[in-house]
């Protein structure tokens, strides 16, 4: 990096130094315990480079400055690239005060025992690479960008933005505490537990899923007990097809239906009946009084209650084939038949019996209500709704869309969104761009988006303009969330 | 079997939690959020499981710790943050409730660790661990020459 003065501290022609050797400079804040200050540095800077900058702006010998980022002390030889150092975020300086050489090794950090991080000591360390040897791994990691942790972590990529976010008052930690309560009270929560798409994310990585669940204590234990239930986990072809059918609602229906009128006919095999019922007590028990522990609470047993259950459902059972219904009964709902399994298929009805398509017995009704016009749960959506960023992050996974899209075709979240009692017209833009994940090239978007754009109206939001820039956003995928809603909206009695 | 998959699911929802809430303190790591003297980050960028962690201390002033930088590895395990981290040390430190010989921090003599609070997060260890550096009964304790670093 060419530099026309040694001798000018001014962030100015720093930058101007720095934008003419390359590309994008970014604002770094140093901070020792007594001081910060912002220093505008080349991105591609290596970390010698970066401490030249430093020690002019601290007045200090470069050979003094340890600087510190994340847990790990930045070697002059590396870039700032490499440890992820990005624009607005802090490092940490130390200003040796060199006055004795410490014993043993040689590329040590300057011992000071001076009277504090002080500045401009005349520097007697002996080495020149003032990046302490302190064991820790460093170096050549690559690059932790503050937008996307572990890669594999694919499903938090967006969720490393959600950790991003101040929303308001509360953090993450308070917010899934505010869910999980909600969840307590508010039973019907759990079915959009699991069409929440965060947890949806996880689930389209079989392995992630496997390893988060196998980490759970609960879930040892009772594989533990259920040796099925490991043998189900390691099955990869067995997890993989679930996750495919959670991502795909059509084949899941059509495999619920199938499997219901398996089921059916399961029944009406003398001992048959027994046999379900005895599987589901041996698994099925567990599995909820784990889950009931994880959320301190009883949730399934209200959910059971829900029902007209007394003990005479002959669905639920567990067999071996992959086909959660996470969607539950709104999509047997919206399909055009239930297939004759009239006596398994979850109804309409406001009480709905748990059977194999509706594992926890949610009706379509309570469904909607619960999630939405709980209380919690709205100021939930509220608070995402007031920060378009956090949602934009959670949804730009490229999963997200079919999770979305199954979420679309859910009636009743969609009715429910439509509802005039919700922040709808904020949500639904927000929606509608986290959708898009900023795809907004769209020609004549007024052209295009004219249909989106009565029915948007017909739902109830009618700024138009506000309408018009959430379509454009959306883009193509849009298109095919638009298509669902449509699907649904011809079917609601809006 | 759906449903068992179902209840994995909310059982894998309850991870969530710990995942987020690392994440929330990657970013914090990265912003230096705090007064600048503890700094923390993942050991590995690639670690997956957000387990190894490494952490700064910057001695603080006035005391046999001064200005010096201590290395410390933090290990949130899978039931964190329910339970408190292990940590020990990699820098070598004369301080009570630190094993002389591995540099592991006693969770019994670190009044955070003895009696953890789920609310509590790495930059409250590594905050305590300094502020307990300024106590009387460590503040002069004679420290082993700088820039050593226990073996394990």
């Amino acid at each position: 990096m060419a530099e026309n003065s040694g001798t000018d501290p001014a962030v100015e022609t720093n930058t101007e130094e720095n934008a003419a050797a390359s590309a994008t400079i970014i604002k770094v804040t140093v901070k020792t315990p007594k001081d910060k200050e912002e220093i505008a540095i080349a991105e591609d800077s290596s970390v010698a480079q970066f401490k030249e900058e430093i020690s002019k702006r601290f007045k200090a010998n470069q050979d003094q400055l340890v600087l510190i980022f994340a847990g790990k002390i930045l070697k002059d030889g590396d870039t700032l690239g490499q440890h992820g150092i990005k624009d607005g975020l802090t490092v940490h300086l130390v200003i040796k005060t060199a006055q004795k050489t410490s014993g043993g090794g040689s590329s040590q950090t300057s011992a000071s025992s001076g009277p504090g991080p002080s500045q401009g000591n005349t520097d007697g360390s002996a080495n020149s690479s003032p990046a302490g040897n302190l064991g820790t791994p460093q170096g050549s990691a690559p690059s932790l960008t503050p937008t996307q942790p572990p890669n594999m972590l694919a499903g938090f990529g967006d969720l490393s933005g959600l950790a991003n976010l101040g929303m308001g008052s509360a953090n993450f930690m308070e917010l899934q505490q505010q869910m999980q309560r909600q969840l307590m009270s508010n039973p019907e929560m759990l079915s959009q537990i699991m069409e929440n798409p965060l947890v949806q994310s996880m689930m389209s990585n079989p392995d992630l899923m496997r390893q988060m669940i196998v980490a759970n204590p609960q879930m040892q234990q009772l594989m533990e007990r259920n040796p099925e239930i490991s043998h189900m986990l390691n099955n990869p072809e067995l997890m993989r097809q679930t996750m495919e059918l959670a991502r795909n609602p059509a084949m899941m229906q059509e495999m619920m239906r199938n499997q219901d009128r398996a089921l059916s006919n399961l029944e009406s095999i003398p001992g048959g009946y027994n046999a379900l019922r005895r599987m589901y007590t041996d698994i099925q028990e567990p599995m909820f009084s784990a889950a009931r522990e994880q959320f301190g609470n009883n949730p399934f047993s209200a959910l059971g209650g829900n029902t007209d259950n007394s003990g005479a459902q002959p669905s639920r059972i567990e067999n071996r084939e992959p086909l959660p219904n996470p969607w539950g009964p709104p999509d047997t709902a919206a399909a055009t038949t239930t297939s004759g399994t009239a006596t398994t298929t979850s109804s309409t009805t406001s009480s709905t019996t748990p059977s194999v398509s509706n594992p926890l017995g949610i009706s379509s009704s309570s469904l909607g209500n619960g999630m939405f016009n709980s209380p919690g749960m709205q100021s939930l959506m509220q608070q995402i709704s007031e920060n378009p960023q956090l949602m934009q992050n959670m949804l730009s996974a490229p999963y997200m869309r079919t999770m979305m899209q199954s979420l679309a075709q859910n009636p009743d979240i969609a009715s429910q969104v439509a509802r005039p009692s919700f922040p709808k017209q904020q949500l639904m833009q927000q929606m509608l761009q986290m959708f898009a994940g900023g795809n907004a090239s769209t020609p004549t978007p007024e052209v295009r988006f004219q249909q989106q754009l009565e029915q948007l109206s017909a739902m109830g939001f009618i700024n138009r303009e506000a309408n018009l820039q959430a379509l454009i956003a959306t883009g193509s995928f849009g298109d095919e969330i638009w298509k669902s809603y449509s699907a649904i909206s011809s079917r609601l009695p809006l | 079997m759906h449903r068992l998959l179902t209840c994995f699911w909310i059982l894998a929802g309850v991870k969530v939690p710990r995942n987020f809430r690392l994440l929330e303190e990657l970013e914090e790591g990265q912003k230096g959020v705090g007064d600048g003297t503890v700094s923390w980050g993942l050991e590995d960028d690639e670690d997956m499981t957000l387990t190894r962690w490494t952490g700064m201390i910057i001695g603080p002033a006035r005391t046999n710790y001064e200005n010096r930088i201590y290395s410390l590895k933090v290990e949130c395990g899978p039931k964190y943050p329910e339970v408190p981290p292990t940590v020990r040390f990699v820098t070598k430190i004369s301080m009570n409730g630190i094993n002389n010989s591995n540099g592991m921090v006693d969770a019994r003599s670190i009044p955070i660790l003895a009696k953890w609070q789920n609310s509590y997060s790495i930059k409250v260890v590594l905050q305590e661990l300094r502020r307990l550096m300024m106590s009387k009964e460590n503040m002069k304790l004679p420290q082993p020459p700088e820039g050593q670093t226990y073996s394990n």
